[in-house]
């Protein structure tokens, strides 16, 4: 027990060494490259929490990255390396903005709807990918990079052929009917009731996979694919239905945008969300209850460096490199197996002189 | 009617010479997935080190005034990050795929970040005077009514793309470091325990596959275009991943699954002029890539059908020669 604590602190440290790392990298780039560069950090890690509209755009933000983490979280504990969350953000955008745009009916029910759909449609697109795993061990990476570059020419497909009005000057839909907007719950912001959808997410995945059958064979496919099969669980079923379950978050996720933020669909709607989402996943360890936390930790930096470019010379890219600094040290284990052996030795030496005795692995 | 100016332009031999034209930026980092590949390590970073080998290649011919000179030392570039990959791969232990895809993202924000220091622009590099690598005129082609057009006059490193396919199947099925390489990726452990150096191979590997990702993409910026753009490769390092599969991981095949996406990509090009939407024509070498995946593993299984059926008559065989002893 007291192992497993000091382990679950080791980790936490170890995550949080990591942040410092990258953002001191982060930092001494911008000493290179900018005239300013105390006051283009000091945008960079305090600017969203200068303004309302900016304060939203950090929870915005933090939103759809707890959903597409969530998403990358589920499919990565069962270690399929699906990618397909891009491709399902879009169908998700798209499908809800649908609903949207040609259905009239109440409120709430409009928005259920639209958000059924686009999980629905979102979940069809993963089954995919994950049937073609489960049955044919087809390379999931390239099926579902595959799967998303289809997705995104169906949406700029119907996006320009059918949603763009003709008198419209750029490709862009109509403004979807009000009663398919998601409710602004925080004035001057676009923070709206889809932080609940999020939260409630956070606990069903978490439900999911710590208290059911299903997230037991889940996490045992992940430990251990060959031992989970010889121990009766029926490995396919649980490949082809996480990477199904899993497109439901991400195509949620496409549903908040189109829903909450735009209000209508747009061109590129994601720049590559659904890779971002690993970051949020990596750095919560695939552990959906600190999902939100790392997504809002990420969230902030996007929204941080969004605020720099605008009011330094540093361009928002920066964030970018910080990104992959972040996710090469965390996936280095050999980086942490190295810091864990110096601890090691550290305890034997204490150890040898006889201070501790209780546990040793 | 304008379907017929459509057929009538692909069934031109310009229309071929931009199928090559196009497919040779998709090919080049093919050739290097493949080779990652047999290696059993799935190098996701070919679209990040295309970009990195493109903005240097055309960084360091602005500043230098020598093309080749940009050429080469945006391949080294590519080839050191790909070494570097390599390092926390097999070193630090890190995934191959996740760490794949943080090379991607600091190259794309990198070299975005590195072209606006330079420019002051993020979008492209046209405020710098780069040079592109020469065409090539081929001396009795060029002057050829149909196979002039279709084959002459391409940029030098179409045909150094070509030539490579070639040498590529001689490095991987004639060569002892090939052969290692492709017994590697078949039984780590089998190669392993016959003396090869699983992970010296797996370094020669990826940093292979960098150099070649890396003259894609110096043939993106300084031959298909003559700058830099932000994120130029749009996706071609993932396109040249898939054009592995669908090339049964073999040279001469992922040579035509590169040509196939390339004459999709013209194809398209071509719809301008017709109602077709032009998504329409990019989805099919996706979905085709699919499709292959499917065939291709339905004949694994068939043959491992096969052999199985083969032992069992064997087995058969001798139970019954040796009278069920």
């Amino acid at each position: 027990m007291k192992e497993r604590r000091k382990q679950g602190w080791f980790e936490f440290a170890r995550a949080v060494g990591t942040i410092l790392a990258a953002l001191l990298l982060g930092f001494i780039i911008t000493l290179f490259v900018s005239k300013e560069p105390i006051a283009a950090y000091r945008a960079f890690l305090l600017g969203p929490l200068t303004r309302t509209n900016r304060f939203g755009n950090w929870i915005e933000e933090s939103i759809t990255l707890t959903l597409v983490g969530l998403a990358i979280c589920l499919v990565f504990r069962a270690r399929q390396f699906s990618l397909a969350a891009e491709g399902q953000l879009y169908l998700g955008a798209l499908v809800s903005g649908l609903v949207g745009l040609y259905f009239q009916m109440p409120a709430l029910l409009h928005v259920s709807l639209a958000v059924i759909a686009a999980a629905l449609v979102g979940f069809l697109w993963g089954l995919i990918p994950g049937l073609l795993k489960a049955y044919l061990d087809a390379n999931e990476i390239v099926s579902t990079l595959m799967l998303n570059a289809i997705a995104i020419r169906i949406y700029n497909l119907i996006l320009t052929y059918r949603l763009k009005p003709p008198e419209a000057g750029y490709t862009v839909s109509r403004y979807f009917h009000p009663t398919a907007l998601l409710p602004r719950i925080v004035p001057e912001t676009r923070i709206t009731t889809a932080i609940f959808w999020a939260i409630a997410a956070v606990f069903v995945v978490y439900f999911l996979m710590y208290r059911t059958p299903f997230g037991y064979a889940l996490r045992m496919t992940g430990a251990n694919i060959r031992f989970a099969y010889y121990g009766g669980i029926n490995t396919k079923r649980v490949i082809y239905l996480t990477m199904a379950i899993s497109g439901i978050f991400a195509a949620l996720a496409g549903a908040h945008l189109s829903m909450g933020i735009h209000q209508r669909v747009i061109l590129n709607v994601s720049m590559g969300l659904g890779f971002e989402g690993i970051v949020v996943s990596l750095l919560a360890r695939n552990n959906p209850l600190l999902i939100p936390v790392t997504a809002l930790f990420y969230g902030y930096l996007r929204a941080g460096a969004d605020i720099m470019e605008r009011s330094s010379d540093v361009t928002r890219e920066l964030v970018m490199v910080i990104q992959a600094v972040i996710i090469l040290l965390v996936t280095a284990e050999g980086f942490l197996a190295f810091l864990q052996r110096q601890m090691r030795i550290r305890r034997g030496a204490e150890l040898a002189e006889g201070k501790e005795a209780g546990d040793v692995i | 009617m304008s379907f017929d100016v459509v057929l009538r332009s692909i069934l031109s031999a310009a229309f071929v010479g931009s199928v090559i034209r196009v497919a040779t930026p998709i090919l080049l980092p093919a050739l290097g997935g493949l080779i990652s590949e047999l290696a059993g390590v799935t190098n996701v970073a070919l679209e990040g080190l295309m970009l990195i080998a493109a903005l240097v290649g055309v960084v360091i011919s602005a500043f230098t005034g020598n093309a080749w000179l940009g050429c080469l030392i945006g391949v080294a570039c590519s080839a050191v990050v790909a070494i570097l990959l390599a390092y926390f791969h097999l070193n630090l232990k890190a995934d191959i795929i996740l760490s794949g895809l943080a090379i991607n993202i600091a190259s794309s924000g990198g070299t975005i970040f590195i072209l606006y220091l330079l420019t002051k622009d993020k979008g492209s590099s046209s405020k710098l005077a780069s040079l592109s690598l020469p065409r090539i005129a081929i001396p009795v082609l060029d002057g050829m009514p149909v196979l002039g057009p279709m084959l002459s006059r391409h940029n030098v490193l179409t045909y150094v793309a070509v030539l490579l396919v070639f040498l590529i199947w001689v490095f991987l099925y004639r060569t002892r470091l090939g052969i290692h390489i492709r017994a590697v990726g078949e039984n780590a452990e089998a190669a392993g325990s016959v003396g090869i150096n699983v992970r010296r191979t797996r370094y020669i590997a990826l940093m292979l596959s960098g150099v070649m990702a890396g003259l894609g993409g110096i043939n993106m910026s300084m031959g298909y275009l003559n700058m830099f753009q932000r994120d130029m490769t749009a996706g071609r390092g993932f396109i040249a991943l898939a054009a592995v599969h669908l090339g049964n991981r073999r040279p001469l095949g992922v040579a035509l699954a590169s040509l196939f996406f390339g004459f999709a990509d013209a194809l398209s090009n071509q719809l301008g002029s017709l109602a077709i939407p032009p998504q329409w024509v990019q989805m099919i070498p996706y979905a085709a890539t699919v499709l292959a995946l499917v065939v291709y593993a339905l004949q694994g299984r068939a043959a491992a059908v096969e052999r199985a059926r083969r032992l069992q008559e064997r087995l058969q065989a001798h139970v019954e020669a040796t009278g069920g002893e």
